[in-house]
């Protein structure tokens, strides 16, 4: 889908990026992560042509970056930064329809999309659609951000510490619904974040950059498990590695199917994080687990969570 | 209860004065008993009013065009280095008084309203550069990168984005450089044009107050009711800042 060949980029006097290469997978959810300066955020640029890069080669569905016309390539990816960047004199249904509008489509199909995603938010729209972007919340801010992001189903999303300045609830919330449209529509994200927790809650691979080179690249238990080098250890945590492998696990991974326990159960995309808590919080040793509607289908025990994954699941 | 919206009673105003000057001709002899023609005469206060007004619409329109035109212009990336240059340029263009510009522009010019639309444009530029340069640049980066991020072109965010962002302030600089300008036409009868400050300069020339009086009161009040129309037009403008979003239930 997007693929670094040899990339590099200078600003006078500094190398911001080194040579860098990475390929990102259709369907894939990248994060970028690494400290300030990393070059993550170059990196991301460098996709839609914010940013030039000076050596190597970009390539987006196969063809080189340079091959389009920036807006053109805009156009065909979804863009969603921190400071969200809503057009403060555009209604709700205005901005999620800017990227439809400037692609030309009907006003009655950009009006279907604009409710789908509205919907798709938990937004209200028959509520939201009218509202200036002044009278809405931060979350609802950002919701509409990721909504226009959305709007022209971009086979690719860019995201640019989307969630950085929400509130950690609020945080959380978004998060899961980015998770839950990401499963659903099969985009293609790439996103920037400096959070760790983010990183290891959202991608199916971490990139960590330090110094415009890539450090390690993996999925976040190959990372959490076996970091590259003293730095990678520090910047996934050391203490609180054991935790962050947990978050990076799914109950339905490890749950005895068929089984069952007493209480109120875990579903099946709870991280096994949230079900250590869970033991603890209830004082006990085994949980029953439901599938997302609601259904038991099994149980998991306090065991279950240090189990040395079988070797056939092992990285 | 709605409030009255004090544009109304002062466009009437005007409107009476403009049209109703002579039959305040008693009152003004009743003031002024010394005068022996106590009212401006030589003229209609009606042609006064709309010479005055087509002087001051010309230059401001060319103060607008030329004032906003500078402004995009060293707000792009190609005319970034410019910028400095139009700044003191414009500047330099209010620091001349409108009478000096007439001083050196009617010996080339000669008399009537070229120097005179000269001047005026010239004054009126700063207000309008300034107050455009000021509303694009006040265009919260954010914004700005999420319009380019999403595919918009340059000219698109300039005339989506950024003008009408800037518009409530460039509309604040195009409402100081016309009051400014409504007040100085009157000078531009110096130099033969068919104003609201031929009353006035007649008045003073001829030592007769009541003629000073009859143009300052509807230059002052024409000034009041284009001041309270441009507050309108900026209220709109405004609007998305403003009322308080959706009106669907």
């Amino acid at each position: 889908m997007i693929r670094f060949e040899h990339v590099g980029k200078d600003y006078a006097g500094w190398t911001a990026i080194e040579d860098l290469s990475l390929t990102v997978e259709k369907g894939e959810f990248c994060v970028l992560i690494g400290p300030s300066g990393s070059g993550k955020t170059t990196t991301l640029k460098m996709i839609n042509r914010l940013i030039e890069h000076d050596r190597g080669r970009i390539l987006f569905e196969g063809a080189e970056i340079r091959s389009f016309a920036p807006e053109e390539l805009r156009r065909r990816m979804g863009y969603a930064i921190q400071s969200i960047g809503l057009f403060p004199h555009w209604t709700v249904e205005e901005n999620i329809g800017a990227v439809p509008k400037l692609l030309g489509w009907p006003r009655a199909k950009i009006r279907d999309r604009v409710t789908e995603l509205l919907s798709m938010l938990t937004l209200d729209p028959e509520r939201s659609r009218a509202r200036y972007p002044r009278h809405l919340s931060g979350g609802e801010q950002q919701r509409i951000g990721v909504a226009r992001a959305l709007a022209a189903s971009p086979s690719v999303l860019l995201m640019d510490e989307p969630f950085g300045a929400l509130d950690p609830v609020t945080r959380d919330t978004l998060q899961a619904e980015m998770l839950r449209i990401q499963a659903a529509s099969g985009t293609t994200v790439v996103l920037v974040t400096h959070d760790i927790d983010e990183a290891i809650r959202l991608a199916s691979r971490i990139v960590i950059l330090e110094g415009g080179r890539i450090v390690q690249s993996g999925s976040p238990r190959e990372i959490l498990a076996s970091p590259a080098n003293d730095f990678v250890a520090d910047f996934v945590g050391r203490s609180d590695r054991g935790l962050r492998l947990l978050a990076a696990e799914r109950v339905g991974d490890r749950m005895r199917r068929g089984e069952t326990a007493a209480g109120e159960p875990l579903t099946v995309d709870a991280s096994l994080r949230e079900a250590l808590s869970l033991f603890v919080a209830r004082n006990v040793d085994r949980l029953p687990v439901s599938d997302t509607s609601g259904t038991l289908v099994g149980s998991i025990h306090l065991a279950d969570l240090v189990r040395t994954p079988s070797p056939d699941a092992a990285p | 209860m709605k409030r009255i919206d004090p544009l109304v009673p002062a466009a009437l105003a005007l409107v009476a004065l403009v049209l109703g000057m002579p039959a305040l001709k008693p009152l003004f002899a009743w003031m002024f008993p010394d005068q022996a023609r106590p009212l401006y005469e030589q003229d209609s206060f009606l042609s006064l009013t709309l010479g005055h007004l087509s002087l001051v619409a010309i230059s401001s329109a060319v103060s607008v065009v030329v004032g906003v035109a500078v402004a995009i212009f060293v707000t792009r990336p190609a005319g970034r280095a410019f910028r400095p240059l139009a700044e003191t340029l414009t500047a330099a263009g209010q620091t001349f008084p409108p009478i000096a510009v007439l001083a050196i522009a009617v010996p080339l010019l000669g008399f009537g309203p070229l120097p005179a639309l000269i001047a005026l444009a010239l004054y009126g530029l700063l207000p309008v550069t300034e107050a455009t340069v000021a509303g694009i640049e006040q265009v919260p980066s954010g914004v700005r990168e999420a319009a380019r991020g999403i595919g918009m072109s340059p000219a698109g965010i300039l005339a989506k984005v950024e003008l009408p962002l800037a518009a409530p302030v460039i509309v604040a600089g195009i409402r100081t450089s016309v009051i400014i300008n409504i007040g100085t036409a009157a000078i531009a009868s110096t130099v033969g044009v068919k104003t609201l400050g031929l009353p006035i300069i007649v008045g003073l020339s001829g030592f007769n107050t009541a003629y000073v009086l009859q143009g300052a009161l509807v230059v002052g009040l024409l000034a009041v009711v284009v001041d309270l129309a441009f507050d309108r037009l900026g209220a709109f403008l405004d609007r998305w800042n403003r009322d308080a979003g959706a009106k669907t239930a």
